[in-house]
């Protein structure tokens, strides 16, 4: 089916433009919401992605995390804190330093492709990940490490709370 | 359409974000960039899901969502606790765990 090659060539071609797009943006811009939503296209740009890879599940708690919650949650805090320019990094040779960073990770990231593509080279011949399956195998193989995650959370909720709390009782200043 | 597109894509966004990460001073910008290099490993456990036909990729991106989702929690309640200590998002400018002074 050649069509349908060219047509899934074509959407992720334009998926991944989207994503380059938004993470150059990100770390590139020195206005901390315009960062903010580049990471948004990225984000948006990965569960196309994820949509791209027939995984349906992903794709919609992508949106639904990601997006959703995170993105719009940094965005919320991006704008409370509101910081002028002033309050922003003085950043002279930004450029210079990602430009030399890329240099110093070029090879890193060939050396992770290089690696990567040992792997077998073409999609296994299964229908869809759906729902089902995936939380068939979270709720027997996968349940001590959702367990732990559910612990995890709880603990970032409550360190969360107590971090941002203004001060606590009997401080002073 | 080949896994290799999905891995050079994978390999490139884990590199942006580990170029944001050290080459940027802004709290907020380093924070995002850790983000992109956990995404960048949730699209490399989807594809490689895929390309075994194995479901079990699919459920470790599920449970590293839920730790990106803590981790911004956390990383944002502590950039409200700096910003509101210092006044500033330059990450240089913190200095309480170093030399006594």
């Amino acid at each position: 089916m050649p069509e349908t090659n060219i047509l899934q060539l074509i959407i992720f071609t334009i998926l991944a433009t989207f994503m380059l797009g938004g993470s150059l943006t990100m770390i590139s811009v020195k206005q901390t919401y315009i960062s903010a939503f580049g990471f948004l296209v990225a984000m948006i740009g990965l569960a196309g992605m994820f949509a791209l890879l027939d995984n349906r599940f992903l794709a919609v708690a992508q949106i639904m995390v990601s997006v959703g919650a995170i993105v719009v949650l940094s965005i919320l805090t991006i704008l409370t804190i509101n910081a002028k320019e002033e309050n922003l990094p003085d950043e002279p040779y930004k450029f210079l330093w990602i430009i030399f960073t890329s240099i110093l990770v070029a090879p890193f990231t060939y050396l992770l492709y290089k690696v990567l593509t040992t792997l077998p080279q073409h999609f296994a011949e299964v229908e869809s990940i759906n729902t089902k399956v995936v939380g068939e195998l979270l709720f027997s193989e996968w349940v001590l490490p959702f367990e732990i995650v559910s612990i995890l959370l709880l603990t970032a909720m409550l360190g969360a709370i107590i971090i941002a709390k203004d001060k606590l009782k009997g401080e002073k200043s | 359409m080949s896994p290799d597109l999905f891995f050079l894509l994978s390999s490139v966004l884990f590199s942006l974000g580990l170029v944001g990460l050290v080459s940027r001073k802004n709290l907020f910008v380093m924070y995002m960039s850790i983000e992109l290099m956990l995404s960048s490993i949730n699209l490399l456990l989807a594809t490689l899901s895929k390309v075994l036909g194995d479901a079990s990729g699919s459920v470790i991106a599920l449970l590293i969502i839920a730790v990106i989702a803590a981790e911004a929690a956390l990383f944002l309640a502590i950039i409200i606790h700096l910003y509101r200590t210092s006044k500033t998002l330059d990450s240089d400018k913190y200095k309480d765990l170093g030399e006594i002074n």
